[in-house]
Parts: structure tokens; sequence; C-alpha cells
């Protein structure tokens, strides 16, 4: 069953550590985006079409001559990447997971919202206990408007933030108060959402240990169903590269950062959340759907500027640049760049790494029925060191990492590509 | 060609001073080269020479000139290599010369190689003409230039030339000077051939291109030579010059210089230096000075993937064809596996041939730490030469230990006399001279273990100096010292390939500074790695890398799979070419670890 990725590339301010393809707030050109949002989720049915046949051209310069014959009821807006010869209808794609990302999704007004889960449901045979998670800023929102949200068909919030801690906060050039992010919390459950997460943040400058595990007895404290734990990741142009090194900020050494991660999932588990997945823990029942999609060698398409989409052995990119994508979408241009048709080592490959994020790992049976490999056979000299230094763990046909080897999940990892 | 009309001519200079510009000039006014044809430095062939600005090979060049009077010359540039690694090679192409210019920069005035070559073409009986050059540099002062080459090396400043061989003005002036102030060759037409080979080449389809200076007699295609360091004889097959381009002549009379194809198969059966007569005529006595060269510093060569072992052989069977100076052999190490030893003149060799051999064969190396040839007497009373601190015998074993010993000449603006002083001393050096060869310049004079001059002298030496002081040495001797052997073991065992063979009053400090630069270059992996210094089976210094905790970058959704994909790649690209010693990845530069420590540690 596919997954659903709506990005929205907006936010009403850049933090200093963020890479994702987002920009500045403006209502007009907003208004414009969703427009093309909904025509380009509107003719996912073709795309998605031409995605899977063989015979396809989707190298980014093969588009096809304006004239070219296309379906002839086109009621959708002209796609150049679709071949006349695939352009035909393979019936609705089954969806059961809807996730709107950024940028900041709360900036749409609840209308758009609903517009786009609209377009979804007239493109997609979408599933009826669908998931559909809107993330959210707690700066941007009200206990009207995440109501109105919920009307629109948004059934999970992820609220975005990082940290409990107002020093860390405005190290971050967040807008937030650790109190307004409370307050958005509570205006979440009043709205009558009781499927939340949060996302918090470890390995932020200046911050120790116990500092840390603050935010995770704060966090705890508020019993949300899901918490997502990151580590900080200082990109080399971030302009928080630039802030730290002018405030002298430095960040916890390597073992400290191990200790952060320990120890906060110990804590989570001792209030009753399970880790499923490296960075993500959840109450019984209540991972996230559309993210597992990403590591159980799922399918997903990504709508919007910058939206990654996987299909039958292919993953591609939309045009990330907003303005560009619009135009795109509008004069029926190629969309999607970075076209990389998957040889069958690379999906190997990319379902055993991606695979060994979840906690419950791989099967190598299954990954034996899917690609025909045996895993011990292809990986298992490379495996024993790892197996025996107890970062990786044999139970029956799963293999997975030991809390341990998920913090050298990148060292393990390594031995499938 | 009558030899009155012929001047056979080098031209030293130290490194940079616009030697191989000035050839430059030379062949466009006589019209070797037409203009369009030049390239820059065309006498520096291969593409490392000219990246470098250095000359590793001399070549020969014919020079067609008609002088002011008229008359027409033949002019015979041989250009000398501006290493110390070649000096010999700059002494066989002196003595194939009745003069030489020497050209001081005009900026940088008289540096030590300038002293030393000027010193050694005095010894060849070389006359030679100051050519002061750069002159058109904003920093240039010709008189201070006029007055070192008076005060320090000896000569006539008064009557130096001034030239801008990047402008090309005085130049017409160094020719005539040339045929005005050098001697013709003196030789005897009649007499038994007698030819000095001053360089030799493989060509793939000719074999070894020998290029020789005739003393006496003629040389002719189809005649039956004779080498006389090895007594082999063989026929005479082509004879040319070089205009430059190698053009065939019927034969090389007294005084001329090019070249001999006779059908030999390998560079070192037609050794520098080595002298060419008739088999049924021979010359009464050799050319003077002859000895092979024989290499003195020492390293591994390994394939960083094993299976490359059959290309690195190959790439060094081609470059030994044609460098005869270079040596190597298969060599095993418990940690690095397969490889080869490799000898060299000196550490630029060195470096150059590890150069080539990434670039033009691609080969990804781990060379081990240069070392040099000890010479070792057993107990038993037998003699090893020891080239490899893995074939260094056991203690009880050794009756004494000798090492190389070279002398240096380092020429110095005197404020940084005291620091070099000092470096020498370090170094285990003993002062040999002191002498304030002008006001302000100074000539130290040290023996010097060549070891210790292998390992980091020369960039210390500039760092000292502030770039002012230069450099020339050569190899003089051996001397008893007492030396062990220094192991560094990882997780335990010993790493043959990261030993070292050190002083007795050095060892202690070098195997500290050698552990803890190991622990900075080896990464954290997934268990403690000991590192520890060892004399002996005696432990003298212990460091540890800990174990890694974390290498993981925490989230990865949909659009991160690839980018994901991308940093694995990278990572286990990076760890390839690590070598695996046990169960620990060491990278390639912690092999030469040795060389780096002198940097960070004080």
């Amino acid at each position: 069953m596919l997954g659903l990725y709506i990005h929205i590339p907006f936010c009403s301010a850049i933090c200093n550590y963020c890479n994702f393809n987002r920009g500045l707030f403006d209502t007009d050109l907003k208004a414009r985006y969703v427009d093309a949002l909904i025509a380009e989720i509107e003719t996912a049915r073709l795309k998605s079409c031409a995605t899977l046949s063989p015979c396809a051209t989707l190298s980014p310069n093969a588009t096809v001559s304006p004239n070219a014959t296309r379906s002839p009821n086109a009621t959708v807006s002209p796609n150049a990447t679709v071949s006349p010869n695939v352009a035909h209808d393979f019936g609705r794609a089954r969806a059961d997971t809807i996730f709107f990302g950024g940028g900041t999704p709360s900036l749409l007004e609840p209308d758009e919202i609903a517009r786009i889960i609209r377009a979804c449901e007239s493109a997609f045979d979408l599933a009826s206990d669908r998931e559909v998670t809107m993330e959210a800023n707690p700066e941007s929102v009200t206990e009207a408007r995440l109501a109105a949200y919920r009307r629109a068909g948004v059934n999970r919030l992820s609220f975005g933030v990082q940290s409990f801690r107002e020093d860390e906060l405005r190290r971050l050039s967040r807008l937030h108060s650790a109190d307004r992010a409370r307050a958005a919390f509570a205006e979440a459950r009043a709205a009558g959402f009781d499927n939340i997460s949060l996302d918090l943040m470890m390995w932020l400058p200046e911050q120790q240990l116990s500092e840390w595990l603050e935010s995770i007895d704060a966090a705890v404290a508020l019993d949300p169903e899901h918490l997502s734990l990151y580590m900080l990741e200082v990109y080399p142009n971030a302009p928080l590269k630039d802030d730290m090194a002018r405030a002298r900020w430095s960040q916890a050494p390597d073992d400290d950062v191990a200790a952060m991660y320990v120890e906060a999932m110990e804590r989570l588990e001792a209030a009753g959340y399970a880790q499923y997945e490296i960075s993500n823990v959840a109450k019984p029942g209540r991972r996230s759907r559309h993210n597992l999609k990403y590591w159980v060698d799922g399918e997903w398409l990504g709508f919007g500027c910058g939206a990654h989409s996987t299909r039958d052995g292919v993953r591609w990119k939309n045009t990330s640049a907003t303005e560009e994508y619009i135009d795109q979408v509008a004069h029926g241009g190629a969309l999607q760049v970075d076209i990389h048709h998957l040889t069958p080592d690379q999906q190997l490959g990319d379902a055993l790494f991606t695979g060994l994020r979840l906690v419950d790992g791989i099967d190598v049976n299954a990954i034996q029925s899917r690609y025909g490999v045996d895993v011990w056979r292809r990986f298992g000299a490379d495996l024993e060191p790892f197996l025996e230094a107890g970062c990786l763990r044999r139970v029956g046909s799963r293999l997975s990492l030991t809390r341990q080897g998920m913090l050298l999940a990148h060292e393990v990892m390594s031995v499938f590509v | 060609m009558d030899p009155s009309h012929i001047r056979n001519f080098s031209v030293i200079a130290h490194i940079d001073h616009g030697k191989s510009t000035l050839a430059d000039r030379f062949l466009e006014i006589t019209g070797a080269l037409q203009a369009r044809e030049m390239e820059a430095q065309v006498l520096d062939a291969m593409d490392l020479e000219r990246e470098r600005g250095i000359t590793i090979k001399a070549h020969p060049v014919c020079l067609h000139y008609t002088a002011n009077d008229g008359q027409k010359y033949v002019l015979n540039l041989i250009d000398t290599p501006g290493h110390v690694d070649f000096s010999y090679e700059v002494t066989r192409s002196l003595a194939a010369c009745e003069g030489a210019l020497l050209i001081v920069d005009a900026s940088q005035g008289v540096e030590a190689q300038t002293l030393a070559n000027a010193y050694l073409a005095v010894e060849n009986n070389l006359e030679i003409i100051p050519v002061i050059n750069k002159i058109d540099l904003p920093s240039a002062q010709p008189e201070e230039a006029r007055r070192q080459i008076t005060d320090i090396i000896g000569l006539d400043g008064d009557h130096a030339l001034l030239a801008s061989a990047k402008a090309g003005t005085g130049v017409p002036e160094i020719l005539e000077a040339i045929v005005a102030r050098l001697p013709p060759p003196a030789g005897i037409e009649d007499a038994p051939l007698k030819a000095l080979i001053f360089d030799s080449w493989y060509d793939p389809y000719r074999g070894v291109v020998i290029v020789v200076r005739v003393i006496d007699g003629v040389l002719k295609p189809g005649m039956k030579i004779r080498l006389m360091a090895e007594g082999q004889d063989y026929e005479s097959l082509q004879v040319g010059i070089f205009t430059p381009k190698a053009v065939p002549v019927d034969q090389l009379g007294v005084g001329e210089v090019g070249f001999l194809v006779a059908n030999i198969k390998k560079i070192s059966d037609a050794k520098i230096g080595d002298t060419v007569t008739e088999t049924s005529r021979q010359a009464v006595e050799p050319f003077p000075g002859f000895k092979p060269l024989k290499p003195m510093v020492f390293a591994g060569f390994y394939p960083v993937e094993g299976h490359e072992y059959p290309l690195l052989r190959d790439a060094l069977e081609k470059l030994r064809l044609n460098d005869a100076s270079f040596f190597y052999e298969p060599e095993t190490s418990l940690a690095l596996g397969f490889g080869f030893r490799c000898g060299f003149l000196g550490l630029l060799h060195m470096e150059i041939v590890q150069e080539r051999l990434e670039r033009e064969f691609n080969m990804d190396l781990v060379t081990t730490a240069p070392g040099v040839l000890y010479r070792v007497t057993l107990t038993d009373g037998t003699v090893k030469e020891i080239d490899s601190p893995a074939k260094l015998p056991d203690a009880g074993l050794i009756d004494v230990i000798e090492e190389p010993v070279i002398t240096a000449m380092i020429l110095t603006p005197a404020e940084h006399v005291g620091g070099i002083l000092k470096l020498c001393q370090d170094k285990r050096g003993i002062q040999k001279a002191l002498e304030y060869l002008a006001s302000d310049r100074v000539l130290v004079t040290y023996d010097l273990p060549f070891n210790e001059v292998v390992l980091d002298f020369y960039d210390r030496l500039k760092t000292i100096s502030r770039g002012y002081a230069s450099l020339d040495y050569h190899v003089t001797g051996y001397w008893p010292s007492p030396l062990v052997k220094l192991d560094i073991l990882v997780n335990g065992d010993p790493v043959d390939a990261l030993s070292i063979i050190v002083h007795t009053d050095m060892a202690y400090e070098r195997g500290r500074a050698l552990a803890a630069k190991m622990r900075e270059l080896i990464p954290r992996q997934m268990f403690e790695i000991a590192i520890q210094a060892a004399i002996g089976g005696r432990i003298i210094a212990r460091e540890s890398v800990k174990a890694l905790r974390k290498n993981v970058l925490a989230k990865c959704y949909g659009g991160d799979i690839s980018r994901k994909r991308k940093l694995l790649e990278k990572q286990k690209e990076g760890k390839k070419r690590m070598k695996q010693v046990g169960r620990v990845q060491i990278p390639q530069e912690a092999f030469l670890a040795v060389l780096k420590m002198g940097t960070d540690s004080e």
C-alpha cells in the first residue's frame, strides 16, 4: 500500500540548523503552490503508471515534445514525462497514509489542507483507516485552527518541539518557548487529537546529559503517543555553524551523546513507550504507519517541490525550487529530476540498511523470497565481527541491531552498500 | 666537425633560479625550435618535471649558432638535474663539458646548490661564466648577487652577465660569451675511441639510447664497441644528435655530443659514467670517476588492495627500465601483505617514483617510512647490508651497526645560524666548519646521520630559517652508532611495517611520540585499540584509541535514503583504503607517521 507525502516548503522563520527544502512564507505564492499541488496529485495516477512502466522514458531530459499525442480525454494538466503509449488508466492505486511535511505545513489554512486531502481521495483508493499526519510548529497553532485541521481530515500531529529548555531553543533560533509547546499540545488534545508525536533533539550546542533528560521528562509529562529523538546534525553551510563558532558553543563528545541516547531510550521505556526504530518510540499501536514505509522496503509517492518518491525500484525527486515547480506544473513540464532506476543490488542494499533501522530488524527469509539472496551467504563474513561485538543480534531468521549497535548503525550498514 | 667550432657547456643553478627557462631561450634564438613549437620549458620532458619546475633527467641539445664574427658554431647544451638526489648525474654531465653557465637568481642570491655546483664545476676544470638572472624582478639586486659571486663563490662577479631569461634580455650576450669565453674541446681524432656515457634511457622500439660525449676518436654506425665497466661488446647501429629532435648523423667526432643506439637491452648495462670504446682498438684508460649508482634510501611500497600486487610489479618493472638507480625486490609484510622494498637515491627520487606510480599507473599505495642502508657486522664477523628494519638481526647477534653519514653544506643568512646549529646537534651531527663567506652569509658544514636527514631535516631547516637556508649534501661514509629497532604493537601484535631503526638515546622519546601520533591517526573503531612502542620486547610507551561509541545520524526518511546510501558508500570506500591489520584498520598515512611526528609533538 502506498504512502503519500505532501511537501509544504514554507516557514515563518528559517531555523539556523535546518537543511530541509523550505523558504519564507508568502501568501500569494502559497495559494499558487496549493493549486499546483492539487494539479500534481490529480495527475498522479498517470505519473505513477509511467513510472511503473518499463518502457517509460524517465530521464529528465527525455521530455516528450509538446504536441505529442496524449490520452485523448486528458482533463489532467499535461504532464510531458508521460509517454503516450503508457498513459492509460491502471485504476486508482491504494494508499493508506498521508503525511504533510515541510517546511511548516501548519502555515496552510485548514481549507487548503482539506482540498489537498480531497485531491488525494479522488486520485487514490484511500483506506478508510488512513493515517493523516501533519507536522506543526507550536507557535503557529491555536485550538480552533487545530480543530479545523481535524475536521479537514488530519488525524495525527507531529510537533517540532526540539527542546523544553529555553536556552536551547534560543540557540536553535526557534520562535516558540517551552510553555508555548506545552500549550500547543494541550490545544491539540482539546481539539480532539489522540495521536500526537513530539520531535526532540539531542547533542544540541552546549547541551549536557542532564539537560537533555529534562526535555525527555518534560515530554513524558505531556504523555504524547509518539516521540522522535534526533541527534542534531550541523550541516557545513548551516548558519548554526557560524553561530556556534561566534558564541563558542560546542557539542558534547561522542561518548556523552551515546549516553544521551541510551538513557533517553531507557527512560522512555520505563514510561511505557517502546522503541521501534533508531530514533522513534511509540505507545502500543501508535507507530507512525507512514514513516514505517521508509524502513520496510515500502513504496511512497511525494508531491510538491523537492518531494521524493519510490515506486517499483525507481526513486525520483521533484524539482526543488518552489517557483519552478509551480511553473512546471502549470506548463506541463517535467517535474521529476534525479531519477534512479535501482539495480537489484541497490534495492537489496537499501532494503537491508533501512530495515536494520527497525528494532525488529530484517527477516532474512523475507529478503530471500523477495530478492532471491541469502543474506548470510552474501554478507555473513562481513557481519560476523558485528555479531561478535554485540552490535547485531540474530534471533531465528531475524537480524537486528542491539541498542549499542544502533549507535554504530552506519558501521554495520556500510556492509550492505 | 671542426672541434674549434664546438662548445660544450652545462647550465648549473640552485633550484628555481631559471635554468630551464634560459635553455628555452637558447632554443628559440638559435632556431632549434620555432616559437610556435615552444611549450614552456621544452627540456623538462616529463609532466612531473614541468609541474614541479625541476629537472630530473639531463637532456643534451645541439644548437647551431652563428656568432657575431660570422662563424658558425655548434653549442651543445647539457642540462643537469637540479637536486642533490641526482648529484652524481650532475658530475657526469659536467665531465662532458668544457664550460658552465652558473645561474644566480638576482633576488635570491647565491644558495647552497649554487655553491656546491660551482665547486663541482671547478673540480672538473670547467670555465665558468656567472649569469645573474631574473633582473627584471622588482626585488632583483644584481649588485648584491655580483658581490656574493665574488665573495662567496670566489668567481669574478664583475664579469657576470645580467639577464632575464623570461623576458629574453641579455640572452644573445650569453651566447656570445659562450663562444668567446669557453674553450673548445681538446681531443685527438686519430686516437682510439673514448666516449663518456652521461645519460641513457630506454626506448621501447630501439632499446637503450645512450647519450655520449666523444673525447677522442670517432664513433660511427657499424663499429664494434665495448662498454668498459662491464667489458660487454655491442654493435653500434645508429648515432645522432639532438636538435632537440633525435636526428641520425654519419659519425660523432671529437668533442661532439649525441646519441648511440647499439641494441642494448637493459638500462643497467649502460651505466652513467661508463666509457665507450672500440672493441678492436681500445682506449688506454677509461674515463675516471665511474661509480655505479647505489640506492641509499629504502621504503616499502604495498598495494592498498592486495590483488593489485601484479599490477604494482609490472609498473615497477616499467619504471626501472628507465631508471637504473631505482631498485626493488619483493618483500612480504605480516601487516601489509605482498609488496616491494624499493631503493632510491634520496627522498625526492622516492617521491617521484611514488607519484609516477600513482599518476601514470593509477596505483593506490601504502608506503612505509623511508629508512637508509645500514651496515651490520655480526658477532661471527660477517657484514650485512640492512635495508629494512624487519631485516635487522637479533641484538645478541650484532657486533656493530654502522649508519650512513652525509656531509651537509648549509648556506644561511647569519641570523639563523643559532637555530640551525641546534637542529644539527639535535640530529646527532658533528660540526665540520662554520665560515662567514660574506658579512651576512654563513656556510655551515656538518656531518649528519643520513637517517636523521631523511626523517624531517629539510622541512625543519626551512622552518627554522624561514625558508632562507639552503642545503646540499652528499653521502660521505659510515660511522658506528648504537642503534636499536623500535617496534610498534597494535593490540599486542607487532606491526612489522611500522618498525623503525633509531639511535638508543632517542628511542624513548621517538617511541612515545610515535605511539602518540598513531593514536591521532588511527580512527576509533568498534573496540578499544592499544598502541605500544617497544624496544626488544620492553614496552616504553602506551596509548589507546578508545572504542567508537557513535556513528549514526539520527533520521532517515523517504528523501534521506539516497543521501544515506552515498554516505555509507563513502564510508565503505574510506575503509577500503585502510589496511586491515588483525582486526584493526590502519589508515595509509599512519605508516608514514614517523615522518610527521616532529612537527606536532614539539
